[in-house]
This record gives C-alpha cells, structure tokens and sequence, in this order.
C-alpha cells in the first residue's frame, strides 16, 4: 500500500466514488489502445496471433428470475485452450455478468466492475443504482475500444441484474463492443454459437409450450441446455455439454433472493432426462 | 514560532490541549469481539459514526465530520486498490494503519503551520478465529494502541473510543470484567450498551475513580435508549461471504434488549 496520502487532499474522488478513475490516477489501470495504432503493421508473427476467445452465452427471463449460462470453451484460433472456463461471473450479490470475447479483458473489466459496485457503496453509503450499474460497464467497454479495433480485446457481455427499486423485477441486458446498452425484454444471447441459440430462443418464447418467462426453473435448464447444445453441434468455438468428459455449462440464476449457480449434478440430471 | 525547540514543544502541546477539548464531548464507541464476529455499538444519530473500510473491516470515529471524511476515504481508496491489484486476503488493518494513515495523520499534527486531523478512530477486522480478530485504536497523533498481548496486558477482545482518556478508561475496565470472547450476540450487545453508558456518564463527571453502580448503569442506559437511536453494525464471521460488514437497524436490536 502507498504510505502517503497526499492524493487525499488533492482531490475528490470521494464525491464521485468513481473506481475506474481512482485506479487511473495511481496507473493501475491498462491505459486504453488507440484506434489507429494498428498491430497490423507489426511483423507478419504478430498478425498470425489468435487471441484467447470465450463463446456463447446466453440469460433469459424465466418464472424464478434470470438464467444465465455459458459453455465452457475458451479457443484460439483452431485450438481448443480451455473446457472449462467460467464466463458467467458473479459481480455483486445480484449482478451476474456473463462474457463472450477475449477472457483476459473480460475479467479484468468484470474485477473493475465488482470492486467499482463495492467502492461506490462503501464511499457514498448507498448502492449505485442499476442504471449506474449498467452505464459503468458500458464505459468500460468504450474505453477498451481501441484493443477491439487492433483485433485483440473484444468482448460482447451480457448483464443481468434485479432491481429493487422502483418496482422489484430482474433485469437483463446486451451490449456491443462499442459499449451500446440494449434492455432485452425476454432474452438475450453473444458469442459465435449464438445466431443458433438466439433461433432456438426466439422459436421456444412465441411458438413453445409456454412463452420463456412462464417457464419453471428445469424447464428453463432445460432450454437452456438444448440452445447451448444446438449452438454446439454447428459452431466449433462452442463446447455445448461434453458427453464424455462430463463438462455441463454454467448455470446461474438471479432472483430477488440473490444469487444461485445450479448445481452440476442437477444439471446431469436435467441434461440426461430432457436433452441426451 | 519555531526557531528555538522548546517553542515547537510548546506549540505541539497547546495544539494536542486544543484537540483534545475538541473531541471531548465525543459520544462512546464499542468494538466488541463476540462468538460470530466482531459488533460496533454506539448511540446518538446526529450523523453517522460507524463505517464499512472493506470486506473484513469495519471502522467507527469520533472527531470533525471533514477530517473523518478524508480520513475514512483515504482508508477504502487504500484498501480498494490493494484488494483489486493483489487480493482481498491482501488487504491487511495491519499494514493500512501503521503505514499509511498513522504516519500521514503524525504528520500532519506536527507540522504546526497545518492543520491536524481533528479525529480518533478504532478499527477492527475480523479474522477467521476469534483469536485472529484485530482491534485497533489511532489517535490524531498517529499513535496506534493495539489490543494484543503484550508484556503489560493480556490479550483483548474489544476496544472502545469515547470523548476523554478517563471516559475510555472506565469503559474498559468495565469491559475487562463483563465481556468474555464467546459470548453470544445478545451478551455482546447488552455489554455494548452497559460500556456506551459507562463511558457516556464518565463524560459528564470530573473525576470517576470506581466504576458506577450498576442500578444506576441500568438506569443511565433506559433513559438514553428511550429516546436515541442506536447505531451499530456487525463484521461476521463467516467464511462463505467475501463482504462480512452489515449494518444493523434500530428496530432490528430493540427486540433483543429485554429490560
């Protein structure tokens, strides 16, 4: 830690319980790429790197809240890096943020936004509002701007959240690179398998047994794992569920109550009864 | 004002006379370590006195409302961004108070031609045991009393902070006597209050040798929980939640206090 304080009096971050700002001002925050320093000048090694990818997630509103979920494959390139990545990050006690792009920006920005949440409560005493909530990681998306267009540090997350205030409902949103914030009414779905999981999505919530918010919590597993699964079968960037190794997606869900990753046995469960 | 040595003395002790008569009439605070964590207690809403540091720390201050600002702001920037570069397991009470706000606020009250920071506070993170849990006291000086065994004392596990030396002194004395580290939450509470009252009546009295009697303590404490509120919070012990701090409302504690 900094044994001096004379930062204290030299400004008053306090007022605005800005983390990203704070961490600016002491240099521990990745200073932004510009645009036009293209790494494409570089030598042809550089131009020939892949950088790590996650893939698809998706989150939809169901009886019980929002389910967020993910495969778990992270790629570069061709290759299969990892199987069993997280993507779906837990921000606060009811803020999820699930990611597809590059893993490496993506927590970083997820670290930055959880600790900004905390900073914010603790120096204003009071929770930052939703609004903030959504509008802070749409700035951090902006400012990695630069990174997306040299071709290294696109991410494309999804947030959901629940509200408590004005009037209690979760919450659920989709971003693009450039940090544009859309407010999806039913469901929500990034990454390369997610022109497939989207169909599916789109198809179950008008033509389904029931529409996806009138869903129980096995039923929506249950969707959740077939779009996953679907999106598998055609792109190779997604892990879907690995029969073999027994590598299910994540599954979380928000409520009101908070919080809950469904357990991977229930998962095996619902994955061998509704989708194998 | 400063050429000769004994005139920096001088001004040191006029300044140390002038703050404390500041903080004098400063309402009491209890920190104190029970079975699930560690409870801060104090009475009196003029503003708030009891403040979330980081997931496992807690800190309460009486003083000049600015100073604890600056005071209390440089504390969570401090372990905001030890917690977001290393770990939240990095961020130490320890480490934050004797090398950053200690030496900054000794600083500061003894460069005679600025102004001192106008404050007194106590700390406490809560560890994994109870034996781990840490209390510490900072006072406008930089000096940091811990609550550690030493060759003088045994180990404790509370602290408190109130208005005047004399006032503190009679709130641990009582302390020593009435707390036991595994009381429950109940027991540490009513404990909390007796010590708030203890400290809060020594304010008021020139010189109180003995501790009171404990009718009138009973008595002291209805009267004032009649008409203030209390303020408290609680750092758990809870190693299946990163944040431990939670405050805790008037309404929620009444029911608890029986007489």
């Amino acid at each position: 830690m900094e044994p001096s304080l004379v930062a204290l009096d030299r400004n008053f971050s306090g007022a605005a319980g800005d983390f990203p700002e704070l961490l600016r001002r002491r240099g521990l925050l990745a200073p932004g790429a510009t645009a036009n320093s293209k790494l494409q000048g570089g030598t042809p090694h550089q131009t020939s790197w892949q950088p790590t990818e996650a893939t698809t997630i998706l989150a939809f509103k169901f009886s019980g809240g929002v389910l967020v979920a993910g495969d778990r494959r992270a790629t570069a390139g061709n290759t299969v890096v990892y199987d069993r990545a997280d993507k779906v990050l837990e921000i606060d006690r009811h803020s999820i943020m699930a990611i597809a792009g590059v893993p490496a920006t993506a927590w970083e920005m997820a670290r930055v936004l959880e600790h900004s949440f905390q900073y914010f409560r603790r120096t204003q005493l009071q929770e930052m509002s939703v609004d903030g909530k959504v509008r802070a990681l749409s700035k951090l998306l902006r400012d990695n701007f630069g990174f997306v267009m040299q071709g290294v540090g696109v991410v494309v997350p999804i947030f959901a959240t629940y509200d408590s205030h004005p009037k209690p409902e979760a919450r659920l949103y989709f971003y693009d690179a450039m940090g544009a914030q859309f407010e999806a009414t039913d469901y929500a779905a990034t990454g390369s398998g997610s022109p497939a999981v989207r169909g599916i999505l789109y198809y179950e919530n008008n033509w389904g047994a029931k529409r996806l918010q009138k869903l129980g919590e096995d039923e929506a597993v249950s969707i959740a794992l077939r779009a996953l699964d679907t999106a598998a079968e055609s792109d190779t960037a997604t892990g879907g569920v690995d029969r073999g190794g027994k590598i299910y997606p994540l599954i979380k869900i928000v409520s009101r109550e908070g919080i809950v990753t469904f357990p991977e046995s229930k998962i095996a469960a619902v994955f061998k009864e509704t989708v194998a | 004002m400063i050429e000769e040595p004994y005139r920096w003395v001088e001004a040191i002790a006029n300044r140390r006379e002038y703050i404390e008569a500041q903080l004098a009439s400063g309402s009491p605070i209890a920190a104190l370590g029970y079975r699930d964590g560690i409870l801060f207690l104090t009475l009196g809403q003029r503003r708030q006195k009891l403040f979330e540091i980081y997931d496992r720390i807690a800190m309460g201050a009486i003083g000049h409302p600015g100073d604890i600002e600056r005071l209390r702001m440089a504390a969570i920037e401090l372990a905001s961004t030890e917690g977001f570069t290393r770990s939240a397991a990095d961020v130490s009470l320890r480490r934050l108070v004797h090398y950053s706000l200690s030496p900054v606020m000794k600083s500061a009250f003894e460069q005679v031609y600025g102004a001192p920071y106008l404050a007194r506070m106590l700390f406490a993170e809560v560890g994994e045991r109870p034996e781990e849990d840490l209390f510490l006291r900072v006072e406008y000086d930089g000096e940091i009393t811990t609550t550690g065994a030493t060759f003088a004392q045994a180990r404790q596990d509370f602290a408190v902070l109130s208005g005047t030396q004399q006032s503190r002194e009679q709130m641990e004395s009582f302390l020593k006597a009435d707390h036991a580290p595994d009381a429950s939450f109940e027991t540490a509470l009513r404990s909390a209050l007796d010590a708030w009252s203890i400290g809060h009546m020594t304010l008021q009295t020139s010189d109180a040798k003995e501790l009171p009697e404990r009718a009138a303590v009973t008595k002291y404490r209805q009267e004032h929980l009649a008409n203030t509120q209390i303020e408290a919070g609680i750092l758990e012990r809870d190693a299946s939640r990163a944040i431990c701090y939670r405050p805790l409302s008037d309404t929620e504690l009444r029911h608890l206090i029986s007489d």
